[in-house]
């Protein structure tokens, strides 16, 4: 169970809300490990808790609500539910980085998207502004922006969706995290840009190295891009393996529900 | 932004030439004979008295004397006062100014308080926004003549001392007109600190919520930055429109605390001219206030735009 | 909230209802003793020319809020109209009733009370019809931007399509739906009525003495105010308390009402 080589392990996790004095369970003990370099997918409809999980692992309540953390999520050895707040906020974008799902509403409407990345690098990098530009026109570039030299000092609402969540990619890798969290990073954009920023995630885990945490609704995203895969429902994992394995022969009834609902199965492990 | 700049302001001139109407029939629409108030007094004949109609324009039929009227407001010649046979443009002016600057001083102190009161509110939340909130609630109830006389007050019965009339003109010593002007400021700005503040508070809580701000979390950023970059820089936009909006407010309540704080500027000018039945200046200070508020409007729609980049694309 | 503001405002009809009743004195009636403290005789002192302080304060309060309540009355109804028929007719009907609102608009309201109060004098009428005019901008904003908001909605649309008057909808259909922001600005202009009424008061354009009036008191008091501050702070009490009646009114409306959420 305990894994030497796992970057991390998750151990009877819970989540608690409290809305308006009444506590609601969301997650209800959960554990499972990630591997260095591993990409893992995490699937299940909303509310079955794989959000949750994910703010859990970067410790971020959403805002205005309290949520109560139980059990242990060991990163490196390090409880992220006991540490410092000073330690965590080391961690977030330095060791573990998130992308949200939504593209449009994700970035600071005020600033231009390459100061949304330069603060980031000035923060856990120490580079200096001056450097810092430098690096993140490089990352712009990496995530396949043209002209990123120049892109760099426009405003979000001068990209489209696509472009949207490549930067907020760039955001996430610009320190070269050990594990990065995709939450549902396709849902919201358009059919023909999902399959470039998976494509995209995946070559960036691939060179940089970094764990990928890949959550979605969808099997047909998770099929062909992770190796292994959680399948999550009513805040439990209800069954998890190879994706292979799972694909050929879920056990679980949920399970099987899920991949009835992904028309091309038939035609197996491959993205649209 | 030109173009921007050149629409808002042409959408504005019809309200001007409104305003203008409006201060023009006001004033010859009185129950007096407007020829008979700017002689002064009763005892005139008759011939005299068409002798000042004449010279007044007042043969003439109404819309011709708005036009000539209007004319002249327009090249910045707003009539001679009734009671000093001065033009009134010039007694306007410099009290136009001390007016402007309480206005100005007021103005920002509404806004640091609501600003800070607001943000603290809504980030602090708890004992702290309920707090602020009923404090709110209070101030508002304040009206700022009442402010005025209860410091006028406190500062008589304790600080007898403290001489809280002597206003000091800005030329003869910046700073003592600056300090001289500071307890009236604050009366006034008291009240419109609220709404800046319960504004800041809805921006800021709308804000909040907003998914990039769980992004800059997620990043790891210092709540310094998240706080200054991402919360306020957003939260600014509605709030320099409400402060903007405010200043009908402030300008109309500072003729109140100027009468109180014996302040030489233009409310106190509207009080001489109203005891002198001194017609021309009060319709050029009705004109120039209206026209100060609907100015300030479009450059705070401009201002809108430079804050928020999204809107001069739109 | 609510219940607070509606116990708060029984407490200023009371007043303004019983008030000759409940006041110990008559308002213009002077005793030997100016200036005085608070006593048993005269709870909150007296004034410059010995007249009852607590006197003065409930019937000045009854033509402080007299003044306040019919103003806003008539603000509301020209609001209400001009609303309506600006918000549903639309069109160019709308276009010109919108500019000649914004023209009064763009005035300050106190300085537009003064100058309207100065031209055409001091009396009761004046004051109120002045009052009524600065407010109706206001009021007619707020009504008309939800009817225009709902006259496209579904069962609006259901009643014209069965043929339904076009008055009978827009009193059976529209203006139910309008009512709470209505309730929460009007409450929100009796506070800044009471503010102007006041305040024009203060100035001496408030109605003509001998009748007492809570703005021109507090003018009376400040002469003396360092002998007897008490004079002062009656007044200025009263009206902060009226003001604040009619604010937590509004706060708790638009809570119950959940007008604009937050």
């Amino acid at each position: 169970m305990d894994d030497p080589r796992a970057l991390l392990q998750v151990r009877d996790l819970t989540a608690q809300f409290n809305r308006d004095g009444v506590p609601s369970r969301v997650v209800n003990g959960i554990s499972f490990d990630i591997a260095p370099g591993e990409a893992v997918g995490f699937v299940g409809e909303s509310g079955c808790g794989k959000s949750v999980t994910a703010r859990a692992i970067m410790r971020l309540a959403p805002e205005g609500s309290s949520v109560a953390w139980g059990g242990r999520i060991l990163f490196r050895g390090r409880d992220l539910l006991r540490i410092e707040e000073r330690e965590m906020r080391d961690m977030r974008g330095r060791r573990i980085a998130m992308v949200f799902q939504d593209p449009m509403t994700s970035l600071n409407p005020v600033m231009t998207v390459g100061a949304q990345i330069d603060d980031m690098l000035c923060r856990h990098a120490g580079l200096s502004r001056r450097a810092a530009r430098r690096r993140t026109v490089e990352l712009l570039g990496l995530v396949g922006i043209r002209d990123p030299a120049l892109r760099a000092d426009d405003h979000p609402h001068q990209f489209s969706g696509g472009m949207r969540q490549r930067v907020l990619i760039a955001i996430a890798v610009s320190c070269q995290p050990d594990l990065l969290i995709a939450d549902e990073p396709t849902t919201a954009l358009d059919v023909t840009v999902q399959a470039q920023i998976l494509r995209l995630l995946m070559r960036l885990g691939r060179e940089l190295g970094m764990a990928l945490m890949l959550i979605t609704h969808d099997f047909g995203v998770i099929a062909g891009m992770v190796e292994r895969v959680y399948v999550m429902h009513g805040g439990d994992i209800v069954e998890s393996g190879e994706v292979d394995a799972l694909f050929a022969g879920p056990q679980h009834p949920y399970t099987r529900a899920l991949l009835a609902a992904v028309p091309r199965i038939e035609t197996a492990g491959r993205t649209t | 932004m030109i173009r921007m700049v050149a629409v808002r302001l042409a959408l504005t001139l019809p309200i001007l030439l409104g305003v203008s109407i409006v201060a023009f029939v006001l004033m010859r629409a009185l129950p007096g004979d407007f020829a008979q108030a700017s002689a002064g007094t009763t005892a005139i004949s008759a011939e005299a008295l068409d002798t000042i109609r004449r010279n007044l324009g007042l043969d003439q039929p109404v819309w011709q004397q708005y036009l000539v009227w209007l004319d002249g407001a327009l090249t910045g010649d707003l009539g001679r006062s009734f009671a000093t046979r001065q033009p009134v443009t010039g007694e306007l002016l410099p009290r136009l100014t001390v007016t402007a600057e309480l206005t100005l001083i007021a103005g920002l102190m509404a806004l640091t308080m609501g600003a800070c009161t607001g943000l603290a509110s809504a980030r602090l939340r708890g004992t702290t926004d309920w707090a602020v909130r009923g404090l709110n609630s209070l101030l508002l109830a304040v009206p700022n003549f009442v402010v005025a006389t209860l410091i006028v007050l406190l500062a008589g019965l304790y600080f007898p001392t403290v001489g809280i009339f002597n206003y000091v003109a800005f030329a003869s010593d910046p700073l003592g007109n600056i300090a001289s002007l500071l307890l009236p400021a604050l009366s006034l700005a008291l009240t419109v600190s609220v709404t800046i503040s319960e504004n800041t508070r809805a921006a800021v809580l709308e804000v909040s919520s907003q998914d990039y701000v769980m992004v800059a979390r997620a990043k790891g950023l210092r709540a310094w930055t998240i706080l200054g970059n991402y919360l306020v820089r957003n939260a600014l936009t509605p709030v320099i429109t409400v402060t903007g909006l405010q200043l009908a407010a402030l300008l109309g309540g500072s003729i109140l605390i100027e009468t109180i704080f014996t302040i030489p500027g233009m409310g106190q000018y509207l009080f001489d001219s109203i005891a002198n039945r001194d017609y021309p200046a009060i319709q050029a200070i009705v004109l120039v206030a209206a026209t100060i508020v609907l100015l300030m409007n479009v450059v705070v729609d401009i201002a809108y735009a430079r804050v928020d980049a999204r809107v001069s694309y739109d | 909230m609510v219940a607070i503001g509606f116990v708060m405002l029984a407490a200023l009809l009371a007043i303004v209802i019983l008030g000759p009743v409940i006041a110990p004195y008559s308002p213009s009636k002077t005793s030997p003793g100016s200036l005085a403290g608070p006593s048993a005789a005269h709870w909150l002192g007296t004034d410059s020319i010995g007249r009852d302080v607590l006197s003065r304060l409930i019937i000045g309060g009854r033509g402080t809020l007299l003044i306040t309540v019919v103003a806003v009355a008539i603000a509301l109804a020209a609001g209400l109209v001009l609303g309506l028929v600006s918000g549903y007719v639309g069109g160019r009907v709308d276009q010109a009733i919108m500019r000649v609102l914004d023209v009064v608009f763009a005035f300050p309201v106190f300085l537009l009370a003064i100058a309207v109060v100065a031209a055409l004098g001091p009396t009761l009428q004046n004051l109120i019809l002045t009052i009524a005019i600065v407010y109706t901008p206001t009021l007619a904003r707020v009504v008309r931007g939800p009817v225009l908001s709902v006259k496209r909605w579904d069962h609006v649309e259901a009643a014209r399509s069965v043929g339904v008057g076009e008055f009978a909808i827009a009193i059976r259909h529209v203006l139910p739906l309008v009512v709470s922001p209505i309730l929460v600005q009007t409450s929100l202009t009796l506070a800044n009525t009471i503010f102007t009424v006041t305040a024009l008061s203060f100035l001496g354009l408030g109605p003509p003495p001998p009748d007492p009036n809570w703005g021109s008191m507090l003018a009376e008091a400040r002469q003396f105010m360092e002998l007897a501050p008490l004079t002062v702070i009656g007044p200025a009490a009263a009206i902060v308390f009226a003001s604040l009646t009619f604010i937590v009114l509004a706060n708790g409306l638009r809570e119950m009402l959940d007008v604009g959420s937050r």
